[in-house]
């Protein structure tokens, strides 16, 4: 388990690094398209629609990275106050009973919403604009994929927690 | 027929309360309902409920919607073919096009071309001509559309991007910021029927008449598979209220246009209404057409469309010119 | 009844303690597929993937990473504590900094989000280093953020001039009055406090003399108002759409950590790797949002809220002190564009047939969405807040912090119901 744990802890910390650079390159796409609008009067829809490609593949990957590093937000008044036992139940609870029927889900649907856009060649409709939309719809099931992997590493560390806690009451 | 009672959903493109386009499925859901007595029930879900104002193509196809109503040009990324069922730059006013859909096989290519998503189509209301847009500074040259910077999407943004323009994507709760703002120098919307709630006449002071857009029809699209489950007087009642709501709406766009035309003239005197001058149309149309025949040159299907718009629009044009044009022309001057 | 039970059940869960996000998503798939089937799910890539096309909500990452980047390499605790020095040695100097520093973000943002996730970045760690009552810092910071919302440019009048067909440059005009005296309340707040209750709001000992006082300033203040005023002027002078000033933003704030000379790559990557997260918890919650919104609104419970509304005895002033109570209260279960989206076009034919003036009508309902950004438990503004704040502070002490600065909303919304031509028809 300890090994499985760190497999997927290291692709996940790697998604998360991947994430970082989306989100430089997003910011350097959007200060490019200003700058070449405002100073040389050049405007390409194609970089404008990358923008968007750059964000939603950012934030959607970073979810699972987020859920990894325990930054997702919650309602804290009554959690901050459990044992760390209880809070182990609680996100094991959450993330089998919460986060995974939604990921399959949305994962499910998503695999056609992305191959109708693959099998019709959808592009953009705008002038300039980016072909193969198939690529950025493919977002939405790898994400779900991701979040799968962060799912099983919380509910793999949270084991580990209870385990060890009822090793530490054992011993005592 | 039996009794039994068909609930169907329809998703539009428009949000809640979206004047007259949201009047057309409205009042089709009513004529429908009435008309069937209450066995065909239509439930009309705006872009606030599916939240994805350009995914009813999807839902009709794939069946999670019964019907939709949207553009078909809208779907000119799934299939460039799908655009020409609106409207193409100097071509159809609406009662030619009208005239091609129903009598000049437009209908059946509309047919052909949608077959293969297991989707109808039919037509869903007409704009009328729609305006050329707002523009912050006058177009005297074609020169001074080089460097344009101009909110209009779709195949028309292409015909002025050859000419140098810049067609610049904005989501439209932005539109008003940045034409105010000079973020972009023009954009095109519709006409004074629904320009007018926008707030552009108070920012932009030139108003140009159109070009890119002389009929739009709107679509309404129902899912073939749900089609062929309705009995027959039920089809007949839908197919009649779609028909009946298009009209309805071209009615209502062209009071609403006059109407909010009067308001304007009226309340901002100072928005100046022009032509683009006789250059600029020249190499607009000459640039739209070059374009198509590249298009026609790479798809066989288009090619057809093309040249039945092409030979009916002459046909049609030859009467509304000894029609409709001699009798402005003469009628007017007295 | 579907959408009721939804809540119920999304609210309890909720206090176990789980992510905001996946308990909002969860419940609703448990709820929706019960009721309405599963098949209701297969719209949820069509959402999500509006959500990804949205480019005005694209301007909130990099708004953060402005933020983050401002917090990191001490650009911003800076800027604060010497604007706050230059308020002298008066008790609120801080707080009155961070209102200021709020609404120049607010004139530059119109996202709400970015700008209460800029602010708590920036100023939270220097109030609670100065030893500010943590509920007073945590409500200024909120409140000061939420500003974005009425202050223009501003996303929500351009939602409601959009659903309610009202020019939304009328809007704009019309908000900057409301949006002063919402400056002014809470400036005249924290003075009153700082005089009443000193030790809420601690003064900065300031030894620096005047002239070393006013060279540092100079050094600190200076460059970083530039910065502010980028983005806002790219914005008013047209260079750029508030989402593009948001990289304007981002890149000038890494431009003047070079200036600084506390610049490195690894900070840079720390940043990116903090903005993601920060970024990806706000669009979770949004995206859980939406799939909760998604079965209140197709199990057709809006339409019975229509109908309360519908049977109600025909008076404008029933009607606008009922409406304004409805979105107030369910400004504290649902975010502001559901409520844009689902109960303004309600309540608008009603406005319509009793001849209320709709610019008017859009700005009480955009002042009273604002406060639904700060009232607990479902305001944004705090979730976004408790996403950067250090994990000692608690949500219930945001929670008792944000109280007065609602009082104040409601305060100033009342003037504005009552005296409409003084305030937005000038
Ligand atoms: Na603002
Ligand atoms: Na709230």
């Amino acid at each position: 388990m300890n090994f499985s744990l760190k497999v997927i802890g290291k692709i996940i910390d790697a998604l998360g690094n991947l994430c970082s650079l989306l989100m430089i390159l997003m910011i350097l796409n959007v200060f490019y398209d200003v700058i070449m609008r405002y100073f040389f009067n050049d405007v390409s829809i194609g970089m404008q629609e990358l923008e968007w490609h750059l964000f939603a593949a950012m934030f959607m990957f970073g979810i699972a990275y987020t859920l990894k590093e325990d930054a997702h937000v919650r309602v804290d008044i009554l959690y901050d106050a459990m044992s760390k036992r209880k809070q182990a139940f609680i996100n094991i609870f959450g993330a089998l009973v919460f986060a995974l029927p939604i990921t399959l889900l949305i994962g499910y649907y998503s695999i056609d919403y992305t191959m109708d856009a693959y099998t019709m060649g959808e592009g953009s409709g705008d002038p300039g604009g980016l072909p193969h939309r198939w690529i950025v719809r493919s977002v939405i099931p790898l994400s779900s994929v991701f979040l799968m992997l962060a799912i099983i590493h919380v509910v793999l560390s949270q084991i580990q927690v209870l385990t060890t806690a009822s090793a530490k009451e054992g011993a005592q | 027929a039996d009794g039994k009672v068909y609930r169907w959903k329809l998703a539009e493109t428009w949000g809640p309360n979206f004047p007259v386009f949201g009047d057309a499925t409205k009042n089709m859901a009513k004529m429908v309902e009435e008309m069937s007595d209450g066995r065909l029930i239509i439930r009309v879900d705006s872009s606030n409920k599916h939240k994805s104002p350009l995914g009813v193509f999807d839902f009709v196809k794939t069946g999670q919607y019964q019907m939709g109503h949207s553009g078909s040009y809208y779907w000119k990324g799934k299939n460039f073919n799908t655009l020409f069922f609106t409207t193409v730059p100097f071509g159809m006013t609406a009662p030619e096009q009208y005239a091609w859909f129903y009598h000049g096989g437009g209908m059946e290519l509309m047919k052909k071309v949608y077959d293969q998503y297991g989707i109808l189509s039919f037509p869903g209301g007409n704009t009328g001509n729609q305006m050329g847009g707002w523009f912050k500074k006058e177009i005297n040259s074609v020169d001074d559309l080089k460097g344009l910077k101009m909110r209009i999407p779709g195949f028309a943004g292409e015909v002025l991007a050859k000419l140098g323009a810049k067609p610049t994507n904005i989501p439209s709760g932005e539109l008003y910021t940045a034409l105010e703002r000079n973020t972009i120098d023009a954009l095109e919307w519709v006409g004074p029927s629904l320009d007018l709630r926008m707030g552009f006449h108070k920012i932009a002071p030139y108003y140009y008449t159109g070009w890119h857009e002389p009929a739009a029809e709107l679509q309404f699209m129902v899912n073939e598979k749900a089609y062929n489950k309705l009995p027959k007087d039920l089809q007949k009642i839908l197919t009649v209220a779609m028909k009946t709501a298009a009209y309805d709406m071209y009615t209502q766009s062209y009071h609403e246009s006059a109407q909010n035309l009067a308001t304007l003239e009226q309340d901002y005197p100072n928005v100046k209404m022009r032509s683009f001058p006789e250059p600029v149309m020249k190499a607009l149309k000459a640039t739209n057409k070059a374009l198509l025949k590249e298009f026609a040159a790479k798809d066989p299907m288009t090619a057809e469309i093309l040249k039945s718009l092409s030979e009916y629009q002459a046909k049609a044009r030859a009467w509304t010119n000894l029609s409709d044009r001699a009798y402005l022309d003469t009628s007017d001057k007295n | 009844m579907t959408g009721i039970v939804l809540f119920a059940i999304a609210l309890v869960c909720l206090f176990l303690g789980y992510s905001v996000a996946f308990t909002f998503a969860g419940v609703s798939l448990i709820v929706g597929a019960l009721t309405l089937g599963v098949d209701l799910f297969e719209f949820m890539p069509y959402r999500i993937m509006s959500i990804m096309e949205n480019t005005i909500l694209m301007a909130v990452p990099m708004f953060i990473f402005m933020g983050i980047v401002l917090q990191k390499t001490g650009l911003a605790e800076r800027l604060l504590e010497s604007a706050a020095k230059l308020f002298g040695g008066m008790p609120g100097g801080v707080a009155v900094s961070t209102i200021i520093v709020g609404a120049l973000l607010a004139a530059s943002t119109g996202v709400v989000g970015a700008s209460v996730v800029a602010m708590g970045v920036i100023s939270l760690p220097v109030m609670l280093k100065n030893n500010y009552h943590q509920p007073t810092a945590t409500g200024v910071i909120c409140a000061s953020g939420t500003l974005g919302q009425i202050i223009p440019p501003s996303i929500i009048l351009i939602i409601l001039g959009d659903v309610m067909g009202v020019p939304v440059g009328d809007l704009f005009r019309a908000a900057i009055i409301p949006g002063m005296l919402l400056i002014v309340a809470y400036t005249g707040y924290i003075l009153i406090l700082g005089q009443i209750k000193p030790e809420f709001c601690p003064p900065i000992t300031v030894t620096e003399s005047k002239r070393e006082l006013l060279v540092q300033a100079l050094k600190d203040i200076v460059p970083p108002l530039v910065l502010i005023l980028t983005v806002l002027g790219s914005i008013f002078s047209g260079i750029a759409t508030p989402t593009e000033s948001s990289a304007i933003g981002a890149v000038g704030a890494v431009v003047l950590s070079i200036f600084y000379g506390s610049f490195s790559v690894s900070k840079m990557h720390e940043v990116s790797k903090d903005t993601v997260k920060v970024t990806s918890m706000v669009f979770a919650v949004l995206i859980g949002a939406t799939a909760f919104s998604m079965v209140f609104s197709y199990s057709g419970s809006e339409y019975l809220i229509e109908e309360f509304f519908m049977e109600l005895p025909g008076e404008k002033w029933t009607f606008i002190i009922l409406s304004m109570l409805a979105i107030l209260i369910l400004g504290f279960f649902i975010d502001f564009i559901e409520i844009a989206f689902l109960v303004v076009p309600i309540l608008l034919p009603v406005a319509i047939a009793l001849d209320i003036n709709l610019v008017w009508f859009a700005i009480l309902i955009s002042m009273n969405l604002q406060t639904s950004f700060l009232t607990p438990p479902f305001g944004f503004s705090l979730f976004y807040l408790k996403g950067v704040a250090p994990k000692s502070l608690k949500t219930t002490t945001i929670y008792k912090g944000v109280i007065p600065f609602i009082l104040m909303q409601i305060a100033v919304l009342l003037l504005v119901v009552l005296f409409p031509e003084q305030l937005i028809f000038t």
